[in-house]
């Protein structure tokens, strides 16, 4: 190696440089203010064939390498780090895997269409409970016959509702960690897949970042990418495989910043000369241009090891984790230079700066990449203390509830069963506080969420308070977006926590931040159409059914005509929740009744922890008995 | 002379009724004694189904020989191996040497295990679903692993409908001349022995009775007869029984209701034991039953789990433990496979106060499905008279997870 990228490919960079200077560079302020994603701009990629830069031409790629795949990132990213991260999506997370671990079948007709830049792709893996550890998984694929159903919710998925091809992650074996998880291609559009929050970033705003809600979403059997149970290692080698993208991107930031700042710094005269050339600043420069030399050689030599099929799992990381911290120093430093110019709206190092900072989180945080560097260095731990036990998904974000969900009945049969149970439970509706009662200080409070609907609907909600006697709270979005209430009555880890005894959720599907809000609330209930709505996980009543419907029933039911004030509040007691049935099956012995526990494993058959009955060697025989495994029945 | 009872036309009882063992398997305490069930066929062959202890073999020799009425013995069935079943099989191989034995291959293991001289009697093995036909009665075989032995099987007769059933529906307590449940007030002189019986004997082997009332499902309109091992004879109300064994074996209570059950050395304890026993009942609850774990046999604490819905373990800290007899009660249940029960705890000690913790980590960790109550009444040495709200407390939470 000479250090130094061949004429080829600095060819290519001049090339797609120019595509960037055109297409994005003009527009980027405008994307950024007004998170607007460039399907213009990503059209004309896709036709120029970079979509698929790195696939073979058979599936509709471009064949080029690995190497002009980060110099293309690098140089999106040089003009806007958004585009950056929409392409780096596409192709190392959303087209990769299908490439890598696709049938013929599949690739044919997924990622043809993607290469070729017709459709865009996106990766589903990060959920509420599952970020840096994919054991948290909670989406669920259930086999039925010839599909799967999809059930769950995935979060902050960038070219999320912009993509046509998904690949999701979903435990289809619940229980074992990660051992569980499978991999789907799921296409936009299909019943029950729908787009949740669309987020309001602090960087990379031209691209799209959203949640996705699955709702018994009929997957074909033949959408299964890999084997089952083989998802976790399918995300993991397309996350090490998609690094080189990200260090890519990181890099293109901090070179579109340095040169920025470098041209205003030759610019700028103060105390008689380019502030360039004042040391202060020309010291600034020199360790700008020292990083981003290493981080580029760092990035290119992991792209060329790649290229060369050198494993390059650790050169990878590092080069991920030394380009963004750079781009990061180095955008920080750019809009330094700038002074209270770079402060403002409108220039680029002020973009730079925010865009900058996501790649020190996103497809691996900084701190995962010194795990992986330091695995491949030191390999294993010695020894295991303890064998992992399942993940204890079971678990609440508002701690052990009674989780008794109406789902089944007439809409007055629902309501009446709730309120016979808040009844039962010391609910005293005669008597109410004021609708504005500050939300930490109320017993009682009846909150909206996205799900109610149009702001006439705020009527039933003021309606139910009243006939409650409970204070009105919301949603973060209920409050930030779309106004219906005051800003400081919503409810939430950012917002206000309620520390009384009934929460009423009306239409809030139960973002974790929300929950987290509502933990020390005695009582909650929810009232959601969507059955699969995180809320229902976590209240002690639910009734699954439409807002508009259940809420005039349920004021009709509490009206007790004017309430009497309330007494001071006495808070109610939470009953111990009732013990749960593990998610996994324990199978029982015909010759001698042993129990195979997939927690504990056979050690003595050097069956690991985690391991379920299935997963046994058909020759495996009960270690008490040796009774086949065939003799074996659920317990 | 012989004590015979019919059971229906070429059908007979020939067990014998044992009041003078005192411990069952030489654990489980009888005070009114068991029966050993064996049944005669008198088809064109002769065919017995299961012998008795060894005890007993003499009456049942006699009864035996009465019903053949100098007929030979062609066909012994050996649905379970077991010693109080199986032990006097040897006397009638030796009375009868030309009687054929029909059993599973696991049972013909156990067979030489024990010590069984079958030299020259004809051994015939049968698998789920054979059939063998007697004459005018044919009979099919149902494989029945860990009720509550891995030999064991049921007997089907196709002609007449006994239900040959070892030792699923057995019970505890001596026949005494009865031998119908329809001849005895089963709910107030049985139930309670059948249960400890199938608590103590098969309780850890629920997932096995589920499947054998599984394979008896499609049959049961088939059944005419019940005829266990121990115990009663069924020919009617047999789904009254069918929902209390579908009750054991899914391990759901009975009914709801509190058994408390108290380890106290000084009765401070059991003091405590008694004033949330009050408490509850104060409060409505109407099934409340209160052992004392240091002198009740564990079977009938065990029997009582497999009844009620909700169990109070009321222990004073011994050695930093729990008091042992009640360590052996949480043992027991765990061997037993107790599950989905709600506990509630009670806990008392002088210096440091353990068992309530420990008793609570066992529960939690070491058996299934058991949800154990945040409140807890804690006693130093003697409940204090302003601790009644702490029980109240307690009973509160207990009719409260009743509630649903």
């Amino acid at each position: 190696m000479q250090f130094r990228v061949d004429e080829a490919h600095e060819k290519f960079r001049e090339e797609i440089r120019a595509f960037a200077e055109k297409e994005i560079k003009p527009y980027a302020f405008q994307w950024d203010r007004e998170n607007k994603f460039p399907r213009e701009m990503i059209t004309k990629l896709g036709q120029k064939g970079w979509l698929g830069l790195p696939f073979p031409k058979e599936y509709g790629g471009a064949g080029m390498d690995i190497m002009s795949y980060a110099i293309a990132i690098e140089e999106l990213a040089r003009c806007d780090g958004g585009c950056g991260t929409i392409v780096s999506a596409h192709i190392s997370l959303g087209s990769w895997p299908i490439y890598a671990f696709g049938t013929e079948e599949q690739k044919k007709k997924y990622l043809v269409p993607l290469a070729k830049g017709e459709k865009l792709a996106a990766f589903g893996l990060t959920e509420p409970n599952a970020g840096s550890d994919a054991g948290g998984t909670e989406t669920t694929a259930v086999l039925e016959g010839d599909h799967y159903v999809l059930n769950g919710e995935k979060i902050f998925i960038t070219n999320g509702g912009e993509a046509d091809t998904y690949v999701i992650f979903a435990v289809t074996t619940p229980g074992i960690g990660t051992r569980g998880i499978s991999a789907f291609i799921v296409e936009s559009g299909w019943e029950g897949f729908t787009i949740g929050d669309h987020y309001d970033k602090l960087g990379i705003r031209s691209s799209a970042t959203a949640q996705l809600l699955f709702e018994d979403v009929i997957v074909p059997k033949e959408n299964l990418l890999g084997k089952e149970g083989q998802g976790f290692k399918i995300a993991m080698e397309t996350l090490d495989g998609g690094r080189v993208g990200v260090a890519g991107q990181a890099l293109g930031i901090a070179q579109g910043a340095y040169e920025s700042c470098m041209a205003y710094a030759k610019d700028r005269v103060q105390f008689g000369k380019p502030i360039a050339f004042q040391e202060a600043i020309s010291f600034k420069i020199a360790d700008m241009a020292t990083n981003i030399r290493a981080a580029r050689m760092l990035v290119y030599s992991a792209a060329e090891m790649k290229d060369q099929h050198i494993p390059q799992g650790m050169e990878a990381a590092m080069a991920k984790q030394f380009a963004s911290d750079t781009a990061l120093h180095v955008a920080q430093e750019a809009v330094q230079i700038y002074g209270g110019n770079g402060y403002l709206k409108g220039m680029d190092v002020e973009r730079f700066y925010r865009d900058a900072k996501i790649t020190q989180i996103y497809e691996g945080t900084n701190e995962i990449m010194r795990v992986v560097i330091s695995a491949h260095i030191l390999g294993k731990p010695p020894k295991k203390e303890t064998p992992i036990l399942a993940s204890s998904s079971t678990s609440n974000v508002t701690g052990p509830r009674k989780k008794i969900v109406m789902k089944k009945g007439t809409a007055q049969e629902k309501v009446d069963a709730l309120v016979e149970n808040l009844k039962a439970d010391g609910y005293d509706f005669t008597v109410g506080i004021p609708a504005d009662t500050p939300i930490g200080e109320a017993e009682r409070v009846v909150s909206a969420g996205k799900g109610i609907g149009s702001k006439d609907n705020m009527k039933l909600i003021e309606d139910l308070a009243a006939a409650a006697g409970a204070a009105i709270g919301s949603s973060r979005p209920v409050a930030e977006t779309l106004q219906y209430v005051p800003i400081e009555r919503y409810v939430g880890m950012s917002g206000q926590k309620f520390r009384g005894n009934l929460y009423i959720a009306c239409g809030i599907s139960g973002a974790i931040q929300h929950l987290k809000g509502i933990i020390d609330a005695s009582t909650i209930v929810a009232i959601n159409k969507n059955a699969n709505a995180p809320i229902f996980k976590n209240c002690d009543y639910g009734i699954v059914g439409d807002v508009n419907e259940i809420l005039p029933l349920l004021t009709k039911a509490l009206d007790t005509g004017k309430k009497k004030p309330a007494p001071p509040m006495k808070k109610i007691k939470r009953p111990t929740p009732k013990k749960e049935k593990p998610p996994y099956k324990i199978m029982v012995c015909d010759g001698c009744g042993y129990e195979y526990d997939p927690m504990k494993g056979d050690p003595a058959a050097d069956i690991p922890p985690g391991t379920t009955f299935e997963r046994l060697p058909e020759d495996w025989t009960c270690p008490d008995c040796a009774e086949p495994k065939s003799n074996f029945q659920e317990a | 002379m012989h004590i015979v009872r019919k059971v229906t036309d070429n059908l007979y009882w020939i067990g014998v009724n044992d009041h003078r063992l005192t411990l069952f398997e030489n654990i489980h305490p009888i005070p009114e004694g068991v029966s050993y069930n064996s049944y005669v066929l008198l088809d064109k062959k002769t065919v017995m189904f299961d012998t008795v202890d060894w005890d007993s073999c003499r009456q049942m020799m006699e009864n035996l020989e009465y019903v053949l009425d100098g007929r030979d013995l062609d066909v012994i069935v050996v649905n379970h191996w077991e010693p109080d079943h199986a032990a006097s099989l040897q006397a009638v191989l030796s009375r009868y040497p030309n009687a054929e034995i029909i059993s599973t291959e696991k049972g013909y293991i156990f067979m030489k295990q024990f010590g069984f001289e079958a030299e020259g009697h004809k051994l015939t093995t049968v698998k789920e679903g054979d059939t063998t036909c007697f004459g005018d009665h044919t009979v099919t075989y149902i494989e029945a692993p860990m009720v509550h032995w891995p030999e064991a099987m049921i007997t089907l007769d196709l002609t007449n409908g006994a239900l040959f059933s070892a030792d699923a529906f057995g019970s505890f307590k001596a026949l005494d001349g009865k031998m119908f449940s329809d001849e005895v007030n089963y709910d107030r002189d049985w139930i309670d022995s059948n249960r400890r019986y199938l608590a103590n004997i098969v309780g850890k082997y629920g997932p096995h009775i589920r499947k054998l009332l599984n394979k008896a499902l499609p049959v049961l309109d088939k059944i005419k007869f019940i005829c266990p091992l121990h115990g009663l004879v069924w020919r009617s109300n047999i789904d009254y029984l069918l929902d209390k064994y579908t009750h054991w074996a899914n391990y759901e209570p009975e009914v709801k209701g509190v058994m408390i059950v108290y380890a106290s050395m000084y009765g401070n304890t059991e003091q405590a034991a008694q004033a949330l026993a009050a408490q509850l009942s104060e409060k409505g609850v109407k099934d409340i039953s209160v052992f004392d774990v240091s002198n009740t046999h564990v079977s009938y604490l065990i029997s009582e789990v497999f009844r009620v819905s909700h169990v109070v373990l009321a222990s004073c800290t011994y050695n930093l433990g729990i008091f042992p007899p009640m360590l052996d009660f949480l043992e027991d249940m765990k061997a037993l496979n107790v599950q989905n029960r709600t506990f509630a705890l009670i806990e008392n000690g002088s210096w440091a106060i353990r068992s309530g913790d420990l008793m609570r980590e066992f529960l939690d960790q070491q058996m299934k499905t058991i949800t154990v109550l945040n409140e807890r009444v804690t006693v130093a040495s003697h409940a204090k008279e302003d601790q009644n709200v702490d029980f109240a407390a307690l009973a509160d939470s207990i009719i409260e997870s009743m509630r649903s």
